[in-house]
């Protein structure tokens, strides 16, 4: 099944492990690198009411799978301090933060900004779209192709994005893959 | 012979040496990973004593039979302490999918009273088959994706 969520819903989500049972731990933030639509890793948090934040992250290569009610890893080891963890995600660029950004297509027409990523979920985690508040009013899904340029506070895609601007994450699950194939990436 | 948990609990614990009454099965211990009973929880709160199944002689439909009382012993660890407070007891815990979705609570379990080995877990009106049980602790029971519906 594919299953598309927003960086909002996976944040807070309880980590927990496969081989033992336990909450370790719960996502604080998602890392991802935007121009390679790619989940990078994950920023956590203790688990339990006001316990702050936990000094170990997840990198991606570690999720066993992301699903609408938990963040799976094998074990507890699969967190790992910054110093082991690969550097983007021990040292995310803050700067690449793309929600805020306005979309704009090559043509030139803006598609609204962005407020949240969408995520396909499941054994992966690709950045597959972003949710826009819409130019014209109103939220949307875009989908995203696989590269795109970025320049922290537009980011270009191509013209017939605007031909897939979705109103609901069911929708645009249906769109990615249409969108994916017109542009030739997948 | 087959069992579920939820008739097994209450049941009176008898030593075979002395014929005395010990108390009666208040939780079953499993280990998840072996998808057997490790241990019997009798009594709880300080008073809680646990036997390991190899110590006892029989699974009865009537009494469970431990070979002398000298078997029933404190927890000896934190997992031990954490199972007789009850935060690992399967019945009622929460069924997750590897892939992290929640397929339900546990709401008994059945099992060999020969081997100890766990049977079907029943999730609803789902059994499903032990063998889907990958690991289990005090948030949950987590099972092979095939288990997602």
């Amino acid at each position: 099944m594919k299953l598309l969520m927003t960086a909002s819903q996976i944040r807070g989500l309880p980590v927990v492990t496969v081989r033992e049972g336990e909450d370790v731990a719960e996502v604080r933030d998602v890392i991802y690198d935007p121009e390679a639509g790619r989940l990078v890793g994950l920023s956590l948090n203790q688990r339990g009411f006001l316990a702050g934040r936990r000094r170990e992250v997840l990198p991606a290569e570690s999720i066993h799978a992301i699903g609408q009610d938990a963040l799976m890893v094998l074990d507890e080891s699969s967190l790992v301090a910054p110093a082991d963890a690969p550097d983007d995600v021990a040292h995310p660029a803050t700067e690449r933060n793309v929600v805020g950004d306005d979309v704009l297509t090559e043509g030139g027409t803006s598609l609204g900004k962005v407020t949240d990523l969408v995520l396909l979920v499941g054994s992966t985690g690709d950045v597959v779209g972003y949710q826009v508040d819409k130019a014209g009013g109103g939220q949307g899904y875009i989908p995203l192709p696989a590269q795109l340029a970025i320049s922290g506070v537009a980011l270009v895609v191509p013209n017939i994005t605007e031909d897939f601007v979705e109103d609901d994450l069911v929708g645009l699950g249906a769109a990615v893959d249409e969108f994916r194939a017109r542009l030739g990436l997948s | 012979m087959s069992e579920s948990f939820r008739q097994a609990i209450g049941r009176k614990v008898v030593s075979r040496a002395s014929a005395n009454e010990l108390g009666s099965v208040r939780q079953l211990l499993v280990d998840a990973q072996q998808r057997r009973i490790a241990a019997v929880v009798i009594g709880r709160g300080k008073k809680a004593q646990l036997v390991e199944w190899e110590q006892l002689s029989g699974f009865g439909p009537d009494a469970v039979m431990v070979v002398d009382e000298g078997a029933l012993r404190p927890p000896a660890d934190d997992r031990e302490r954490n199972g007789v407070d009850g935060n690992l007891d399967l019945l009622g815990k929460r069924a997750l999918s590897e892939r992290g979705n929640e397929l339900g609570k546990i709401d008994d379990v059945t099992f060999d009273t020969d081997t100890g080995a766990l049977e079907d877990l029943v999730i609803g009106d789902r059994r499903v088959p032990a063998g889907a049980l990958l690991g289990s602790g005090s948030y949950a029971a987590v099972l092979d994706k095939s288990q997602e519906v």
